[in-house]
């Protein structure tokens, strides 16, 4: 027993250890991953929707692609579409019940407002607050907003507020404890999905 | 005079049950911790451009350890009390159906009782859960019922064995 103890202790250390280290260096670094100071200052379309009891991040990734190519996988988003392109397996994990579509799906390119976008099978879903098609996309405040840099690429940006927690004690522990960093986690793997899709239809992209 | 046997009383088996439940639920997780890193490294290794590729590779990493270190101590909180109520199971059933202490009987009691629980178990987070204890994503199902079981079994007789040990020494 006294092993196993050992182990629990060292453990225990080695968490608390990671928590310190998240909260100090890598928590301020994945909020605003990827975006410049004026990205991140930048009025997005569906900032409107977000109330001053949220925490919101801004995050951006460079991907060498016209708006038209990126565009398709924003559109399709949903469990009920074509998928959030991020790490499905984790999803699935959760029940999400989650398949990544390979293709632009046609009957999905036009999403308006009012659609239902379904984050896993049966479970929440949120409304299309806004969608313009080749510029912006937003799920009340979750706003997907496409910006063309030089030589043909562009900045994928995205902003999203997080749930009421600045008044609200166990929405804040839920928030800060265990749906932030996941957040961040299926975010980071969406925008990385959209642009390895996106580049994949490119003459010169990763196949 | 004759001398009388010192007896197991069931605080230290609950205990230990308890700490060897929250032991298992660290392993597991570490070895949960270890996987999804690796498997999102090797996706952000493919996509990203090498000049941007530590910043996304260490949040994402501590990201995950961060979420997984989070679920583990709930699930180490909930596990303790599976843990202290196998393990007076299993020690009220050695006491019972094995009075002479036999190894090899204890091995076998063991498995029993914990296929015996498991079974309660799943009964009870079928009834919970329905529809989402799906078999159709192999890695959920791994992840939520195979593994976990087969480290329940495997605790379940190791635990058996030295509870029976124990007992026949005394």
């Amino acid at each position: 027993m006294y092993r196993i103890k050992r182990f629990i202790k060292h453990t225990f250390i080695f968490y608390a250890f990671i928590a310190l280290l998240y909260w100090i260096f890598i928590r301020p670094v994945h909020m605003n991953w990827g975006a410049t100071a004026a990205e991140i200052k930048m009025k997005l379309p569906g900032d409107e929707h977000i109330s001053l009891n949220r925490i919101v991040s801004t995050r951006a990734i460079n991907i060498h692609a016209q708006k038209e190519k990126i565009w398709p996988w924003i559109a399709q988003t949903g469990q009920n579409r074509g998928g959030f392109n991020s790490y499905y397996w984790l999803e699935n994990l959760f029940g999400a019940k989650m398949v990544n579509a390979d293709i632009a799906h046609p009957d999905w390119q036009n999403p308006q407002p009012g659609d239902t976008v379904y984050y896993g099978k049966n479970e929440g879903y949120g409304l299309v607050s806004l969608a313009k098609p080749n510029e912006y996309y937003s799920l009340g405040g979750w706003t997907f907003y496409l910006q063309s840099s030089h030589a043909g690429n562009t900045r994928l940006i995205v902003r999203y507020p997080s749930m009421e927690v600045k008044q609200n004690k166990f929405n804040a522990i839920y928030y800060h404890g265990l749906f932030e960093p996941l957040h961040f986690i299926m975010e980071s793997g969406m925008m990385m999905g959209i642009k390895q899709r996106a580049e994949r239809d490119q003459p010169n992209g990763k196949e | 005079m004759e001398k009388s046997k010192p007896k197991l009383s069931n605080k230290p088996v609950a205990y230990n049950g308890a700490i060897v439940a929250i032991a298992s639920v660290f392993a597991y997780s570490i070895t949960v911790m270890i996987y999804s890193i690796i498997r999102s490294s090797i996706t952000i290794y493919d996509v990203m451009p090498k000049e941007e590729r530590s910043t996304i590779l260490l949040a994402s990493g501590f990201s995950f350890a961060y979420s997984v270190a989070v679920f583990s101590l709930l699930m180490a909180a909930i596990s303790c009390i599976a843990g202290s109520i196998a393990a007076i199971i299993l020690k009220k059933s050695l006491q019972y159906f094995n009075p002479q202490f036999n190894f090899k009987n204890a091995i076998l009691i063991s498995c029993v009782i914990a296929l015996a629980l498991l079974t309660v178990m799943y009964i009870l987070l079928y009834a919970m859960l329905r529809d989402w204890m799906t078999s159709d994503y192999i890695e959920t199902f791994l992840f939520w019922f195979v593994l976990p079981a087969v480290i329940f079994c495997a605790v379940c007789v190791i635990g058996g064995g030295k509870i029976n040990r124990y007992l026949g020494r005394n």
